[in-house]
């Protein structure tokens, strides 16, 4: 059988991507309190929801994650991690425009602040994410509909 | 395409609900403190013991405690980033980052005494810049180093003098 380039070369993304996601979210769940400091710093959501935000968005990126880089259900891991960063996107934005000067809390490599160098982070994230979601769904056209699901189950 | 559509959004749901849920229950102190309104005594808790570790032989002072030492003179290094600083800081504070010590900023901080008293602050309570840069100072030899916990927040706050300018 042959693998054709195309296909590893989606499949290298989506593990690159994945495995950022796995490695963020578990940063957060190791340093949860520095993450419920951040979350509640944007001074978006009322005291009471913060904890379920700070207890289920760091795994939702590592189940997202972990599940993209082994390739289980990577369809829908792509359309809720573009939907993940398209909601911090908007929060960042309106963070910028209420003149916040505070840690974006994004985990990875080093701290940022909120500005126009996490706005870029987002949008390429955003782009990478969902441009993989069209691939695949590209990907599964081509074999017809019945594959699509059996690919999908 | 329709059908694909639902199914992924289906299975996304699926894992958004299930990784909340392990979430909750992982986190659940935590998440019951915040939802009781209790979070702030929480973090700050876990924030000072960290801290203490982290940061073990930095000493800090106390809002009132920074102001009596502002009023005698002592030299006072905003650890905030450059635009912040600019925005506004306490009156003849020196813009000192983290990355400037380590860069050991020849003209900022070499020409320092070593024995001066010297205030270091950054934005608010919940920030390390303060004392972190008071870290690398001891560690270069300063012996007189203090980081100011409350930050600018508690000082603006306060109506303490404020300086726009560098």
């Amino acid at each position: 059988m042959r693998i054709s380039s195309s296909l590893i070369g989606l499949r290298v993304l989506e593990v690159v991507l994945g495995g950022l996601f796995f490695y963020a979210g578990l940063q957060k769940v190791l340093h949860v309190h520095e993450f419920a400091e951040a979350v509640l710093a944007y001074q978006l959501l009322p005291e009471s929801l913060v904890g379920l935000a700070v207890a289920g968005l760091p795994w939702l990126e590592v189940a997202a994650g972990f599940c993209l880089v082994v390739g289980l259900k990577r369809r829908s891991c792509l359309l809720l991690l573009t939907g993940l960063v398209a909601v911090f996107l908007i929060v960042i934005f309106i963070t910028m425009a209420r003149g916040l000067n505070i840690d974006c809390g994004c985990g990875l490599f080093f701290q940022r602040q909120v500005g126009w160098a996490a706005v870029l982070e987002d949008a390429v994230l955003l782009i990478w994410a969902s441009g993989l979601y069209w691939w695949e769904l590209l990907r599964a056209g081509k074999g017809g509909l019945e594959s699509i699901v059996q690919a999908a189950t | 395409m329709n059908r694909v559509w639902r199914h992924d959004l289906a299975w996304a749901g699926f894992i958004l609900g299930a990784a909340v849920l392990f979430g909750l229950v992982q986190q659940w102190p935590l998440a019951r403190q915040a939802w009781q309104g209790e979070i702030a005594p929480l973090l700050a808790q876990a924030r000072n013991q960290r801290r203490a570790e982290q940061f073990q032989g930095v000493k800090t002072v106390n809002l009132a405690q920074a102001y009596a030492l502002f009023q005698q003179g002592c030299l006072f290094i905003d650890a905030r980033p450059a635009d912040e600083f600019n925005e506004l800081h306490i009156p003849k504070s020196r813009n000192i980052t983290p990355d400037m010590v380590e860069a050991a900023m020849a003209g900022k901080v070499a020409a320092l005494a070593r024995d001066r008293e010297i205030v270091v602050y950054c934005g608010q309570v919940s920030c390390d810049l303060a004392l972190t840069v008071a870290e690398k100072l001891q560690s270069l030899g300063f012996t007189r180093v203090t980081a100011f916990v409350g930050g600018f927040r508690a000082w603006d706050e306060a109506g303490y003098p404020a300086d726009t300018g560098k």
